[in-house]
């Protein structure tokens, strides 16, 4: 899998290499079970900062999407089901951006369009 | 020998730094980084023609005045040796002196054409590029490591039956010309020096494996080949080095214990030319190899991106200093191989360490 980071961005490139991470495992580029490489190896090839990858596996590993597994490193995890907590969360953090859309004028159905044709998008290939 | 020796390293010499523009990453010249979009560039394909040029007249028109000195004079073989190595500080100096010449040529155009401002900038990384490498694995060390740990045992069981004066130096025609007296590290320096020296090897191959594969956005699968090729290459070639040294060496300690051995043989002068001439070949494989990796055009050009301008982490346009960068080697700027990311003090433990304590055992023991 490919991740492309662009470091003049406002979005702090651990947020970047985090969004990226978790649209490929949404697209299948990742599976579980798979091992994401060292930290090391990780920041050599793109030439940044240490600090900047484990931020961003920290921050995967809070969220549930990897776990840190001592000798073999990042593991991506299987989810079958959601929990409450972690829907919880995803409620709170989908309201700024609908309340946004909504003030920006957009319908409910061109909303859950919206929604769809991400989810379209994401599986497409 | 000497005069063929000499006229062998002079034309490899001025072979290789010809075609040097040829063999590095295709998106730097002359030091300088460009996009994918401008490598065709009338421009930029004229300096390289330019330093090629410049760089093969100068260097026949100084082979070509050793050799008429060497008719003339009919010098010794020391007085050969020290003037050939003279000119081949020359060729190199010369060479460095076209590389800045015409880095500030390219500088200038980067200036006026200002590719910042219109191409986004983007790194990338594939996460599948390390399951695809093929580095030697770094136990077949093991086996030259043995050999040369067996030797040092065998040498002090034959120790009587070694000379009063150990031999230190080899001249051209295979026979010691430099001694020093027989003590019992003197009898195995030489081999603890090749244990220092495999044991250099092995941390650059470790070193290599940890850091980074660099790829090119707008070129994804042609640079991951380069430095794919560039790992298991250099990797293979490092491994090649340590054998043929290690041979070499104990080619030496043997025939310093059993001089009987190689008395009067024509391995004496064919052992020490094949070394060379295989070390030679070794290298050109090298080059060609990974300058060849990267020929091919990216199947889809995105035309609005380029790669991360890293020009400021480059001093001097050869030496890379980056404090971010964990990687401990980075892909040179001109030639083929690997250079120090000098921001990472593990570099300086595996290549200035080892020299060190090479020279501080020989200052210290003679």
């Amino acid at each position: 899998m490919i991740i492309r980071i662009d470091p003049e961005s406002e979005v702090p490139i651990y947020i970047q290499l985090t969004n990226q991470i978790i649209e490929g495992i949404a697209k299948g580029e990742l599976k579980p079970g798979d091992t994401l490489p060292s930290v090391r190896a990780f920041a050599a090839d793109l030439g940044v900062n240490m600090h900047t990858v484990n931020k961003s596996y920290h921050e995967l590993e809070k969220k549930g999407i990897i776990e840190i597994v001592p000798k073999s490193g990042a593991v991506i995890r299987r989810h079958l089901h959601m929990d409450s907590n972690t829907y919880e969360r995803l409620y709170r953090s989908f309201i700024p951006h609908i309340a946004e859309a909504l003030v920006l004028g957009m319908s409910k159905e061109e909303m859950m369009k919206l929604v769809k044709k991400i989810i379209n998008d994401l599986k497409e290939d | 020998m000497a005069l063929f020796i000499s006229l062998v390293i002079l034309c490899f010499l001025a072979i290789v730094q010809t075609f040097v523009p040829y063999f590095v990453k295709r998106t730097v010249v002359f030091g300088v980084s460009i996009p994918e979009q401008m490598i065709q560039d009338v421009r930029v394909r004229s300096y390289k023609k330019q330093f090629s040029l410049v760089t093969v007249v100068v260097s026949l028109f100084m082979i070509l005045f050793f050799c008429i000195w060497v008719a003339a004079k009919k010098p010794s073989d020391d007085l050969m040796i020290l003037i050939s190595t003279v000119i081949e500080f020359v060729m190199i100096f010369i060479s460095l002196a076209l590389f800045y010449y015409f880095r500030e040529k390219m500088k200038q155009f980067k200036k006026e054409m200002q590719w910042e401002g219109e191409l986004k900038q983007v790194a990338v990384v594939d996460l599948s590029a390390r399951s695809e490498e093929q580095l030697p694995p770094w136990t077949i060390y093991l086996f030259p490591m043995i050999v040369t740990m067996g030797l040092i045992g065998y040498t002090f069981y034959q120790y009587d039956l070694l000379p009063n004066q150990i031999p230190t130096h080899w001249g051209p025609s295979g026979e010691p010309d430099a001694f020093t007296k027989k003590t019992p590290f003197s009898a195995i320096q030489m081999l603890v020096l090749l244990l220092i020296l495999q044991l250099m090897f092995l941390g650059i191959q470790l070193g290599i494996k940890v850091s980074g594969i660099k790829l090119s956005a707008t070129n994804l699968s042609a640079s991951k080949n380069r430095q794919l090729t560039l790992r298991k290459s250099s990797g293979w070639f490092t491994f090649y080095v340590v054998l043929l040294i290690t041979m070499l060496i104990a080619y030496f300690q043997l025939a310093t214990i059993h001089p009987e051995l190689f008395q009067d043989s024509p391995l004496k002068i064919f052992i020490p030319i094949s070394f060379f001439i295989l070390i030679l070949a070794g290298t050109v494989v090298l080059m060609v190899k990974v300058g060849r990796s990267e020929k091919r055009e990216p199947d889809s050009l995105e035309s609005s991106i380029m790669d991360i301008n890293d020009d400021r982490y480059w001093k001097a346009g050869l030496f890379y200093f980056n404090k971010n960068d964990p990687s401990i080697f980075v892909e040179k700027r001109f030639g083929v191989g690997w250079t120090l990311n000098l921001a990472n003090p593990i570099g300086y433990f595996i290549i200035f360490l080892p020299i060190l304590f090479i020279l501080l055992l020989t200052f210290l023991f003679n």
